[in-house]
């Protein structure tokens, strides 16, 4: 939103500008010129938004109708799609392997992103501290999250928790001798929500800069009230940061739902079918992707991807509703 | 003042969009043939390195003696691939050849993707008089050929040879599953973390040989040949085997993927295809060999030669090189050194004679040589075995991880496996 604001000021402002000045100055010379430069102006403006506008039809927007089409339908890929009605959406309900995918989903997203935020907000408390190398901390605990969405990672992590790789080998050292977790259905789970969790570079960076917001008499006028760490953290600190936190949360859950390549590397070859161990690792888009692409049932996965986006806006509106009872805005009425 | 610079933006503008747009048509024409009569063909496969470097030298081979065709290649791993070649082809863009199989060709066929070859056969750019005996028709669906076979397997038990040894069970044409089962349970006893046989209960090739020797098969022409009960009793009995401690349990095989428990060295005997060995070998210090499938009856085994293939796209605009190379890659003695048993035993006479077998190479040549008399027509592949087999090994894997009891396996693999034949 915001980068519309800034890179299109221009033209909007300027033909606000002009009729602003046209209803009380009805003459015809000059406002019939300034029409025609508005015009002009106008259509500089779309000729410049264009490429955007059409990578947005033909790219997005223009897929999107189709996938909602196609979900109603029967579609191979090959032979045109055939209309089923609802078909789709009530085999949903009563495919296993949909419900699994669902849970799966929804307890990476339960646990994953509180996580990874918790860890976020802890470091970036950490950091906002002036110290020495400070640069240097900050540089290097967001550095997973620019390589963590690549398969290499992903490759790296299956490695360090297969059987007797170093995980394994480590924990042993302490008596614990679990095996690998990437084979164990109990325990893949965990793994990919640690790989999750060690990408919080970038919530961190967004709680740094609302840190740094926070008014120090705030704290110093608790702390001569005799409040302690706890104290100041609850009272003040949540509270004055929790437009950002309601911004990272967004942003985590949203993100959460669509995860897809970590969880693929990690489960690692699947005989053509996707979930790794016992179907434990069923992430929402991957079954989607394995019905779209390996199955051939496009009318299906189209069909699934438009129940994604209705419960992730579902859970964003939600989510918005809830933001009154805990979000403090500053102009906002307290 | 104002005005003239907005309009000269908004020619800039104009012009800088007319050369986007030129560089968009551009880029989407690319790919085509250049001028001097050169003719460009996309050839991709699914297959680890070993099998894309000798790939590629096969591929210089044919450019160097048809230097008016020039050959892209791609490969992935066998998962990969499909999806891939899925999403081109439903582009309308798939390779002009690739590496195909049983289990795919009534699928691409009935969606009119693979090159009926006969007539190319027919115009001569295409000898199929050289295949060796049973792989003539290895490719032919109603009629059409739609796949060339370029190597010809068979299943088998890869055991670990002084493992058996040591119980004294020599598996050897004609054994029946009393016989394997009593090593089985000999070895699992004899070492920590060593198991007598790898948990093969999802592998839908086995089952289908199992079913073979009762008279059955996997599929009909038109869908499962087995009942739920079968199934359950052939998914029951591994479970129980399993919890006896005979078998490689499902979290330490899954551990060492995508090595196979024999070559990781759980275990002493794996049920797959013959080519296979060469990988396995190449992965374990181990002494391994090849046996033919224990029977019920000391006789029938139920197994057949299944290959790998070339098969055109329906859609390539060069249907006389396509055929041109696969002719090349099927009948010429260079292409068979080089490729040795890699797909499979090689498929002409000319090749399997031109390659002198050594060390595993060897084994599967004897071990073919050996069953070739017990061989058999093989089980009819309908449209979706591909997903079959995937779902087969999915759902047998959760039962083996103790997440899905036998019974609500059984009935999710009769559930996916009714959807995915379309029946």
């Amino acid at each position: 939103m915001t980068s519309t604001d800034i890179s299109a000021p221009s033209v909007d402002g300027e033909e606000r500008d002009d009729r602003k000045t046209r209803r009380p100055a009805p003459s015809p010379g000059p406002a019939a010129s300034a029409r025609r430069r508005a015009r002009r102006e106008t259509l500089a403006g779309y000729l410049f938004l264009s490429p955007w506008c059409v990578g947005i039809l033909l790219l997005t927007l223009g897929p999107m109708l189709v996938s909602l089409y196609l979900a109603f339908t029967d579609y191979n890929l090959f032979d045109s799609p055939r209309w089923v009605g609802l078909r789709n959406f009530s085999e949903m309900f009563s495919d296993d392997r949909w419900w699994q995918s669902v849970k799966v989903t929804g307890l990476f997203v339960l646990i994953a992103t509180p996580l990874k935020l918790a860890i976020a907000l802890g470091v970036a408390m950490l950091l906002v501290k002036p110290r020495k190398g400070q640069g240097f901390y900050r540089s290097a605990f967001y550095a997973p999250s620019l390589i963590g969405a690549s398969v290499s990672i992903g490759i790296v992590w299956r490695a360090l928790f297969q059987d007797d790789a170093v995980v394994d080998r480590s924990l042993s050292l302490f008596g614990w001798s679990g095996g690998g977790w990437i084979g164990d259905p109990d325990w893949s789970m965990p793994t990919l929500i640690a790989l999750s969790a060690w990408q919080f570079g970038a919530p961190m960076v967004i709680f740094l800069a609302g840190l740094k917001q926070v008014p120090r008499e705030l704290y110093e006028a608790a702390e001569v009230d005799g409040a302690g760490a706890w104290r100041r953290f609850r009272s003040i600190t949540l509270p004055m940061i929790s437009p950002v936190v309601f911004f990272n949360l967004l942003l985590e859950i949203i993100h959460s739902f669509q995860i897809f390549t970590s969880a693929l590397v990690i489960a690692g070859p699947g005989g053509g079918r996707a979930g790794g161990p016992g179907d434990s690792l069923l992430v929402y888009t991957w079954y989607l992707y394995e019905q779209g692409f390996s199955n051939l049932r496009m009318g299906y996965a189209s069909a699934m991807a438009w129940m994604l986006l209705a419960g992730i806006a579902v859970v964003t509106a939600v989510l918005f509703w809830s933001q009154r009872r805990w979000v403090h805005y500053e102009e906002g009425g307290r | 003042m104002s005005s003239r610079l907005s309009r000269t933006t908004g020619l800039r503008a104009l012009g800088a969009g007319l050369v986007a747009l030129g560089l968009l048509a551009s880029g989407c024409g690319g790919g085509g043939d250049s001028g001097d009569g050169k003719v460009t063909i996309r050839y991709s496969w699914w297959g680890a390195q070993d099998r894309a470097d000798l790939i590629n030298k096969t591929i210089e081979l044919f450019e160097k003696e048809h230097p008016n065709i020039e050959v892209k290649t791609d490969f992935q791993e066998y998962g990969d691939f499909w999806t891939k070649f899925n999403t081109q082809a439903a582009g309308g863009n798939p390779p002009d050849v690739f590496q195909n199989s049983h289990a795919f060709l009534r699928k691409y066929g009935q969606k009119n993707l693979l090159l009926d070859l006969n007539a190319q056969v027919k115009a001569g750019n295409l000898d199929l008089s050289d295949f060796r005996q049973g792989l003539e028709k290895a490719g032919e669906v109603d009629g059409k050929l739609l796949g060339v076979p370029v190597g010809a397997n068979t299943f088998t038990v890869v055991y670990d040879v002084e493992a058996f040894k040591k119980v004294g069970v020599t598996p050897e044409p004609g054994w029946t599953w009393e016989d394997f089962d009593k090593a089985v349970e000999k070895i699992s006893g004899s070492k920590k973390d060593f198991w007598g046989a790898s948990d093969n209960g999802g592998v839908m090739y086995l089952y289908d040989l199992y079913l073979r020797q009762q008279g059955k098969a996997f599929f009909t022409e038109k869908g499962l040949g087995f009942t739920e009960a079968d199934l359950r009793k052939w998914w029951g009995d591994h479970r129980e085997k399993s919890k006896e401690g005979l078998l490689v349990p499902a979290k330490q095989s899954e551990q060492v993927k995508p090595k196979s428990s024999v070559s990781a060295e759980l275990s002493a005997a794996e049920f797959t295809w013959d080519n296979f060995l060469v990988r396995y070998t190449s992965e374990t210090d181990k002494e391994l060999a090849l046996a033919p499938i224990p029977t019920m009856d000391g006789k029938k085994t139920g197994q057949y030669l299944s290959s790998l293939m070339l098969s055109a796209s329906a859609r390539t605009k060069h249907p006389e090189e396509v055929a041109t190379f696969i002719d090349f890659m099927v009948n010429d003695p260079e292409v068979g050194k080089i490729m040795g048993y890699n797909r499979g035993v090689l498929p002409t006479n000319a090749q399997f004679e031109a390659y002198k077998p050594e060390g595993p190479d060897a084994m599967i040549a004897e071990y073919e040589n050996s069953v070739t008399e017990y061989l058999e027509p093989i089980t009819p592949h309908p449209a979706g075995t591909d997903t079959v087999e995937a779902a087969f090994l999915s759902i047998y894997g959760s039962v083996a991880q103790g997440t899905t009891s036998v019974d609500d396996g059984v009935a999710q693999f009769f559930g996916e496996a009714k959807t995915a034949l379309g029946s």
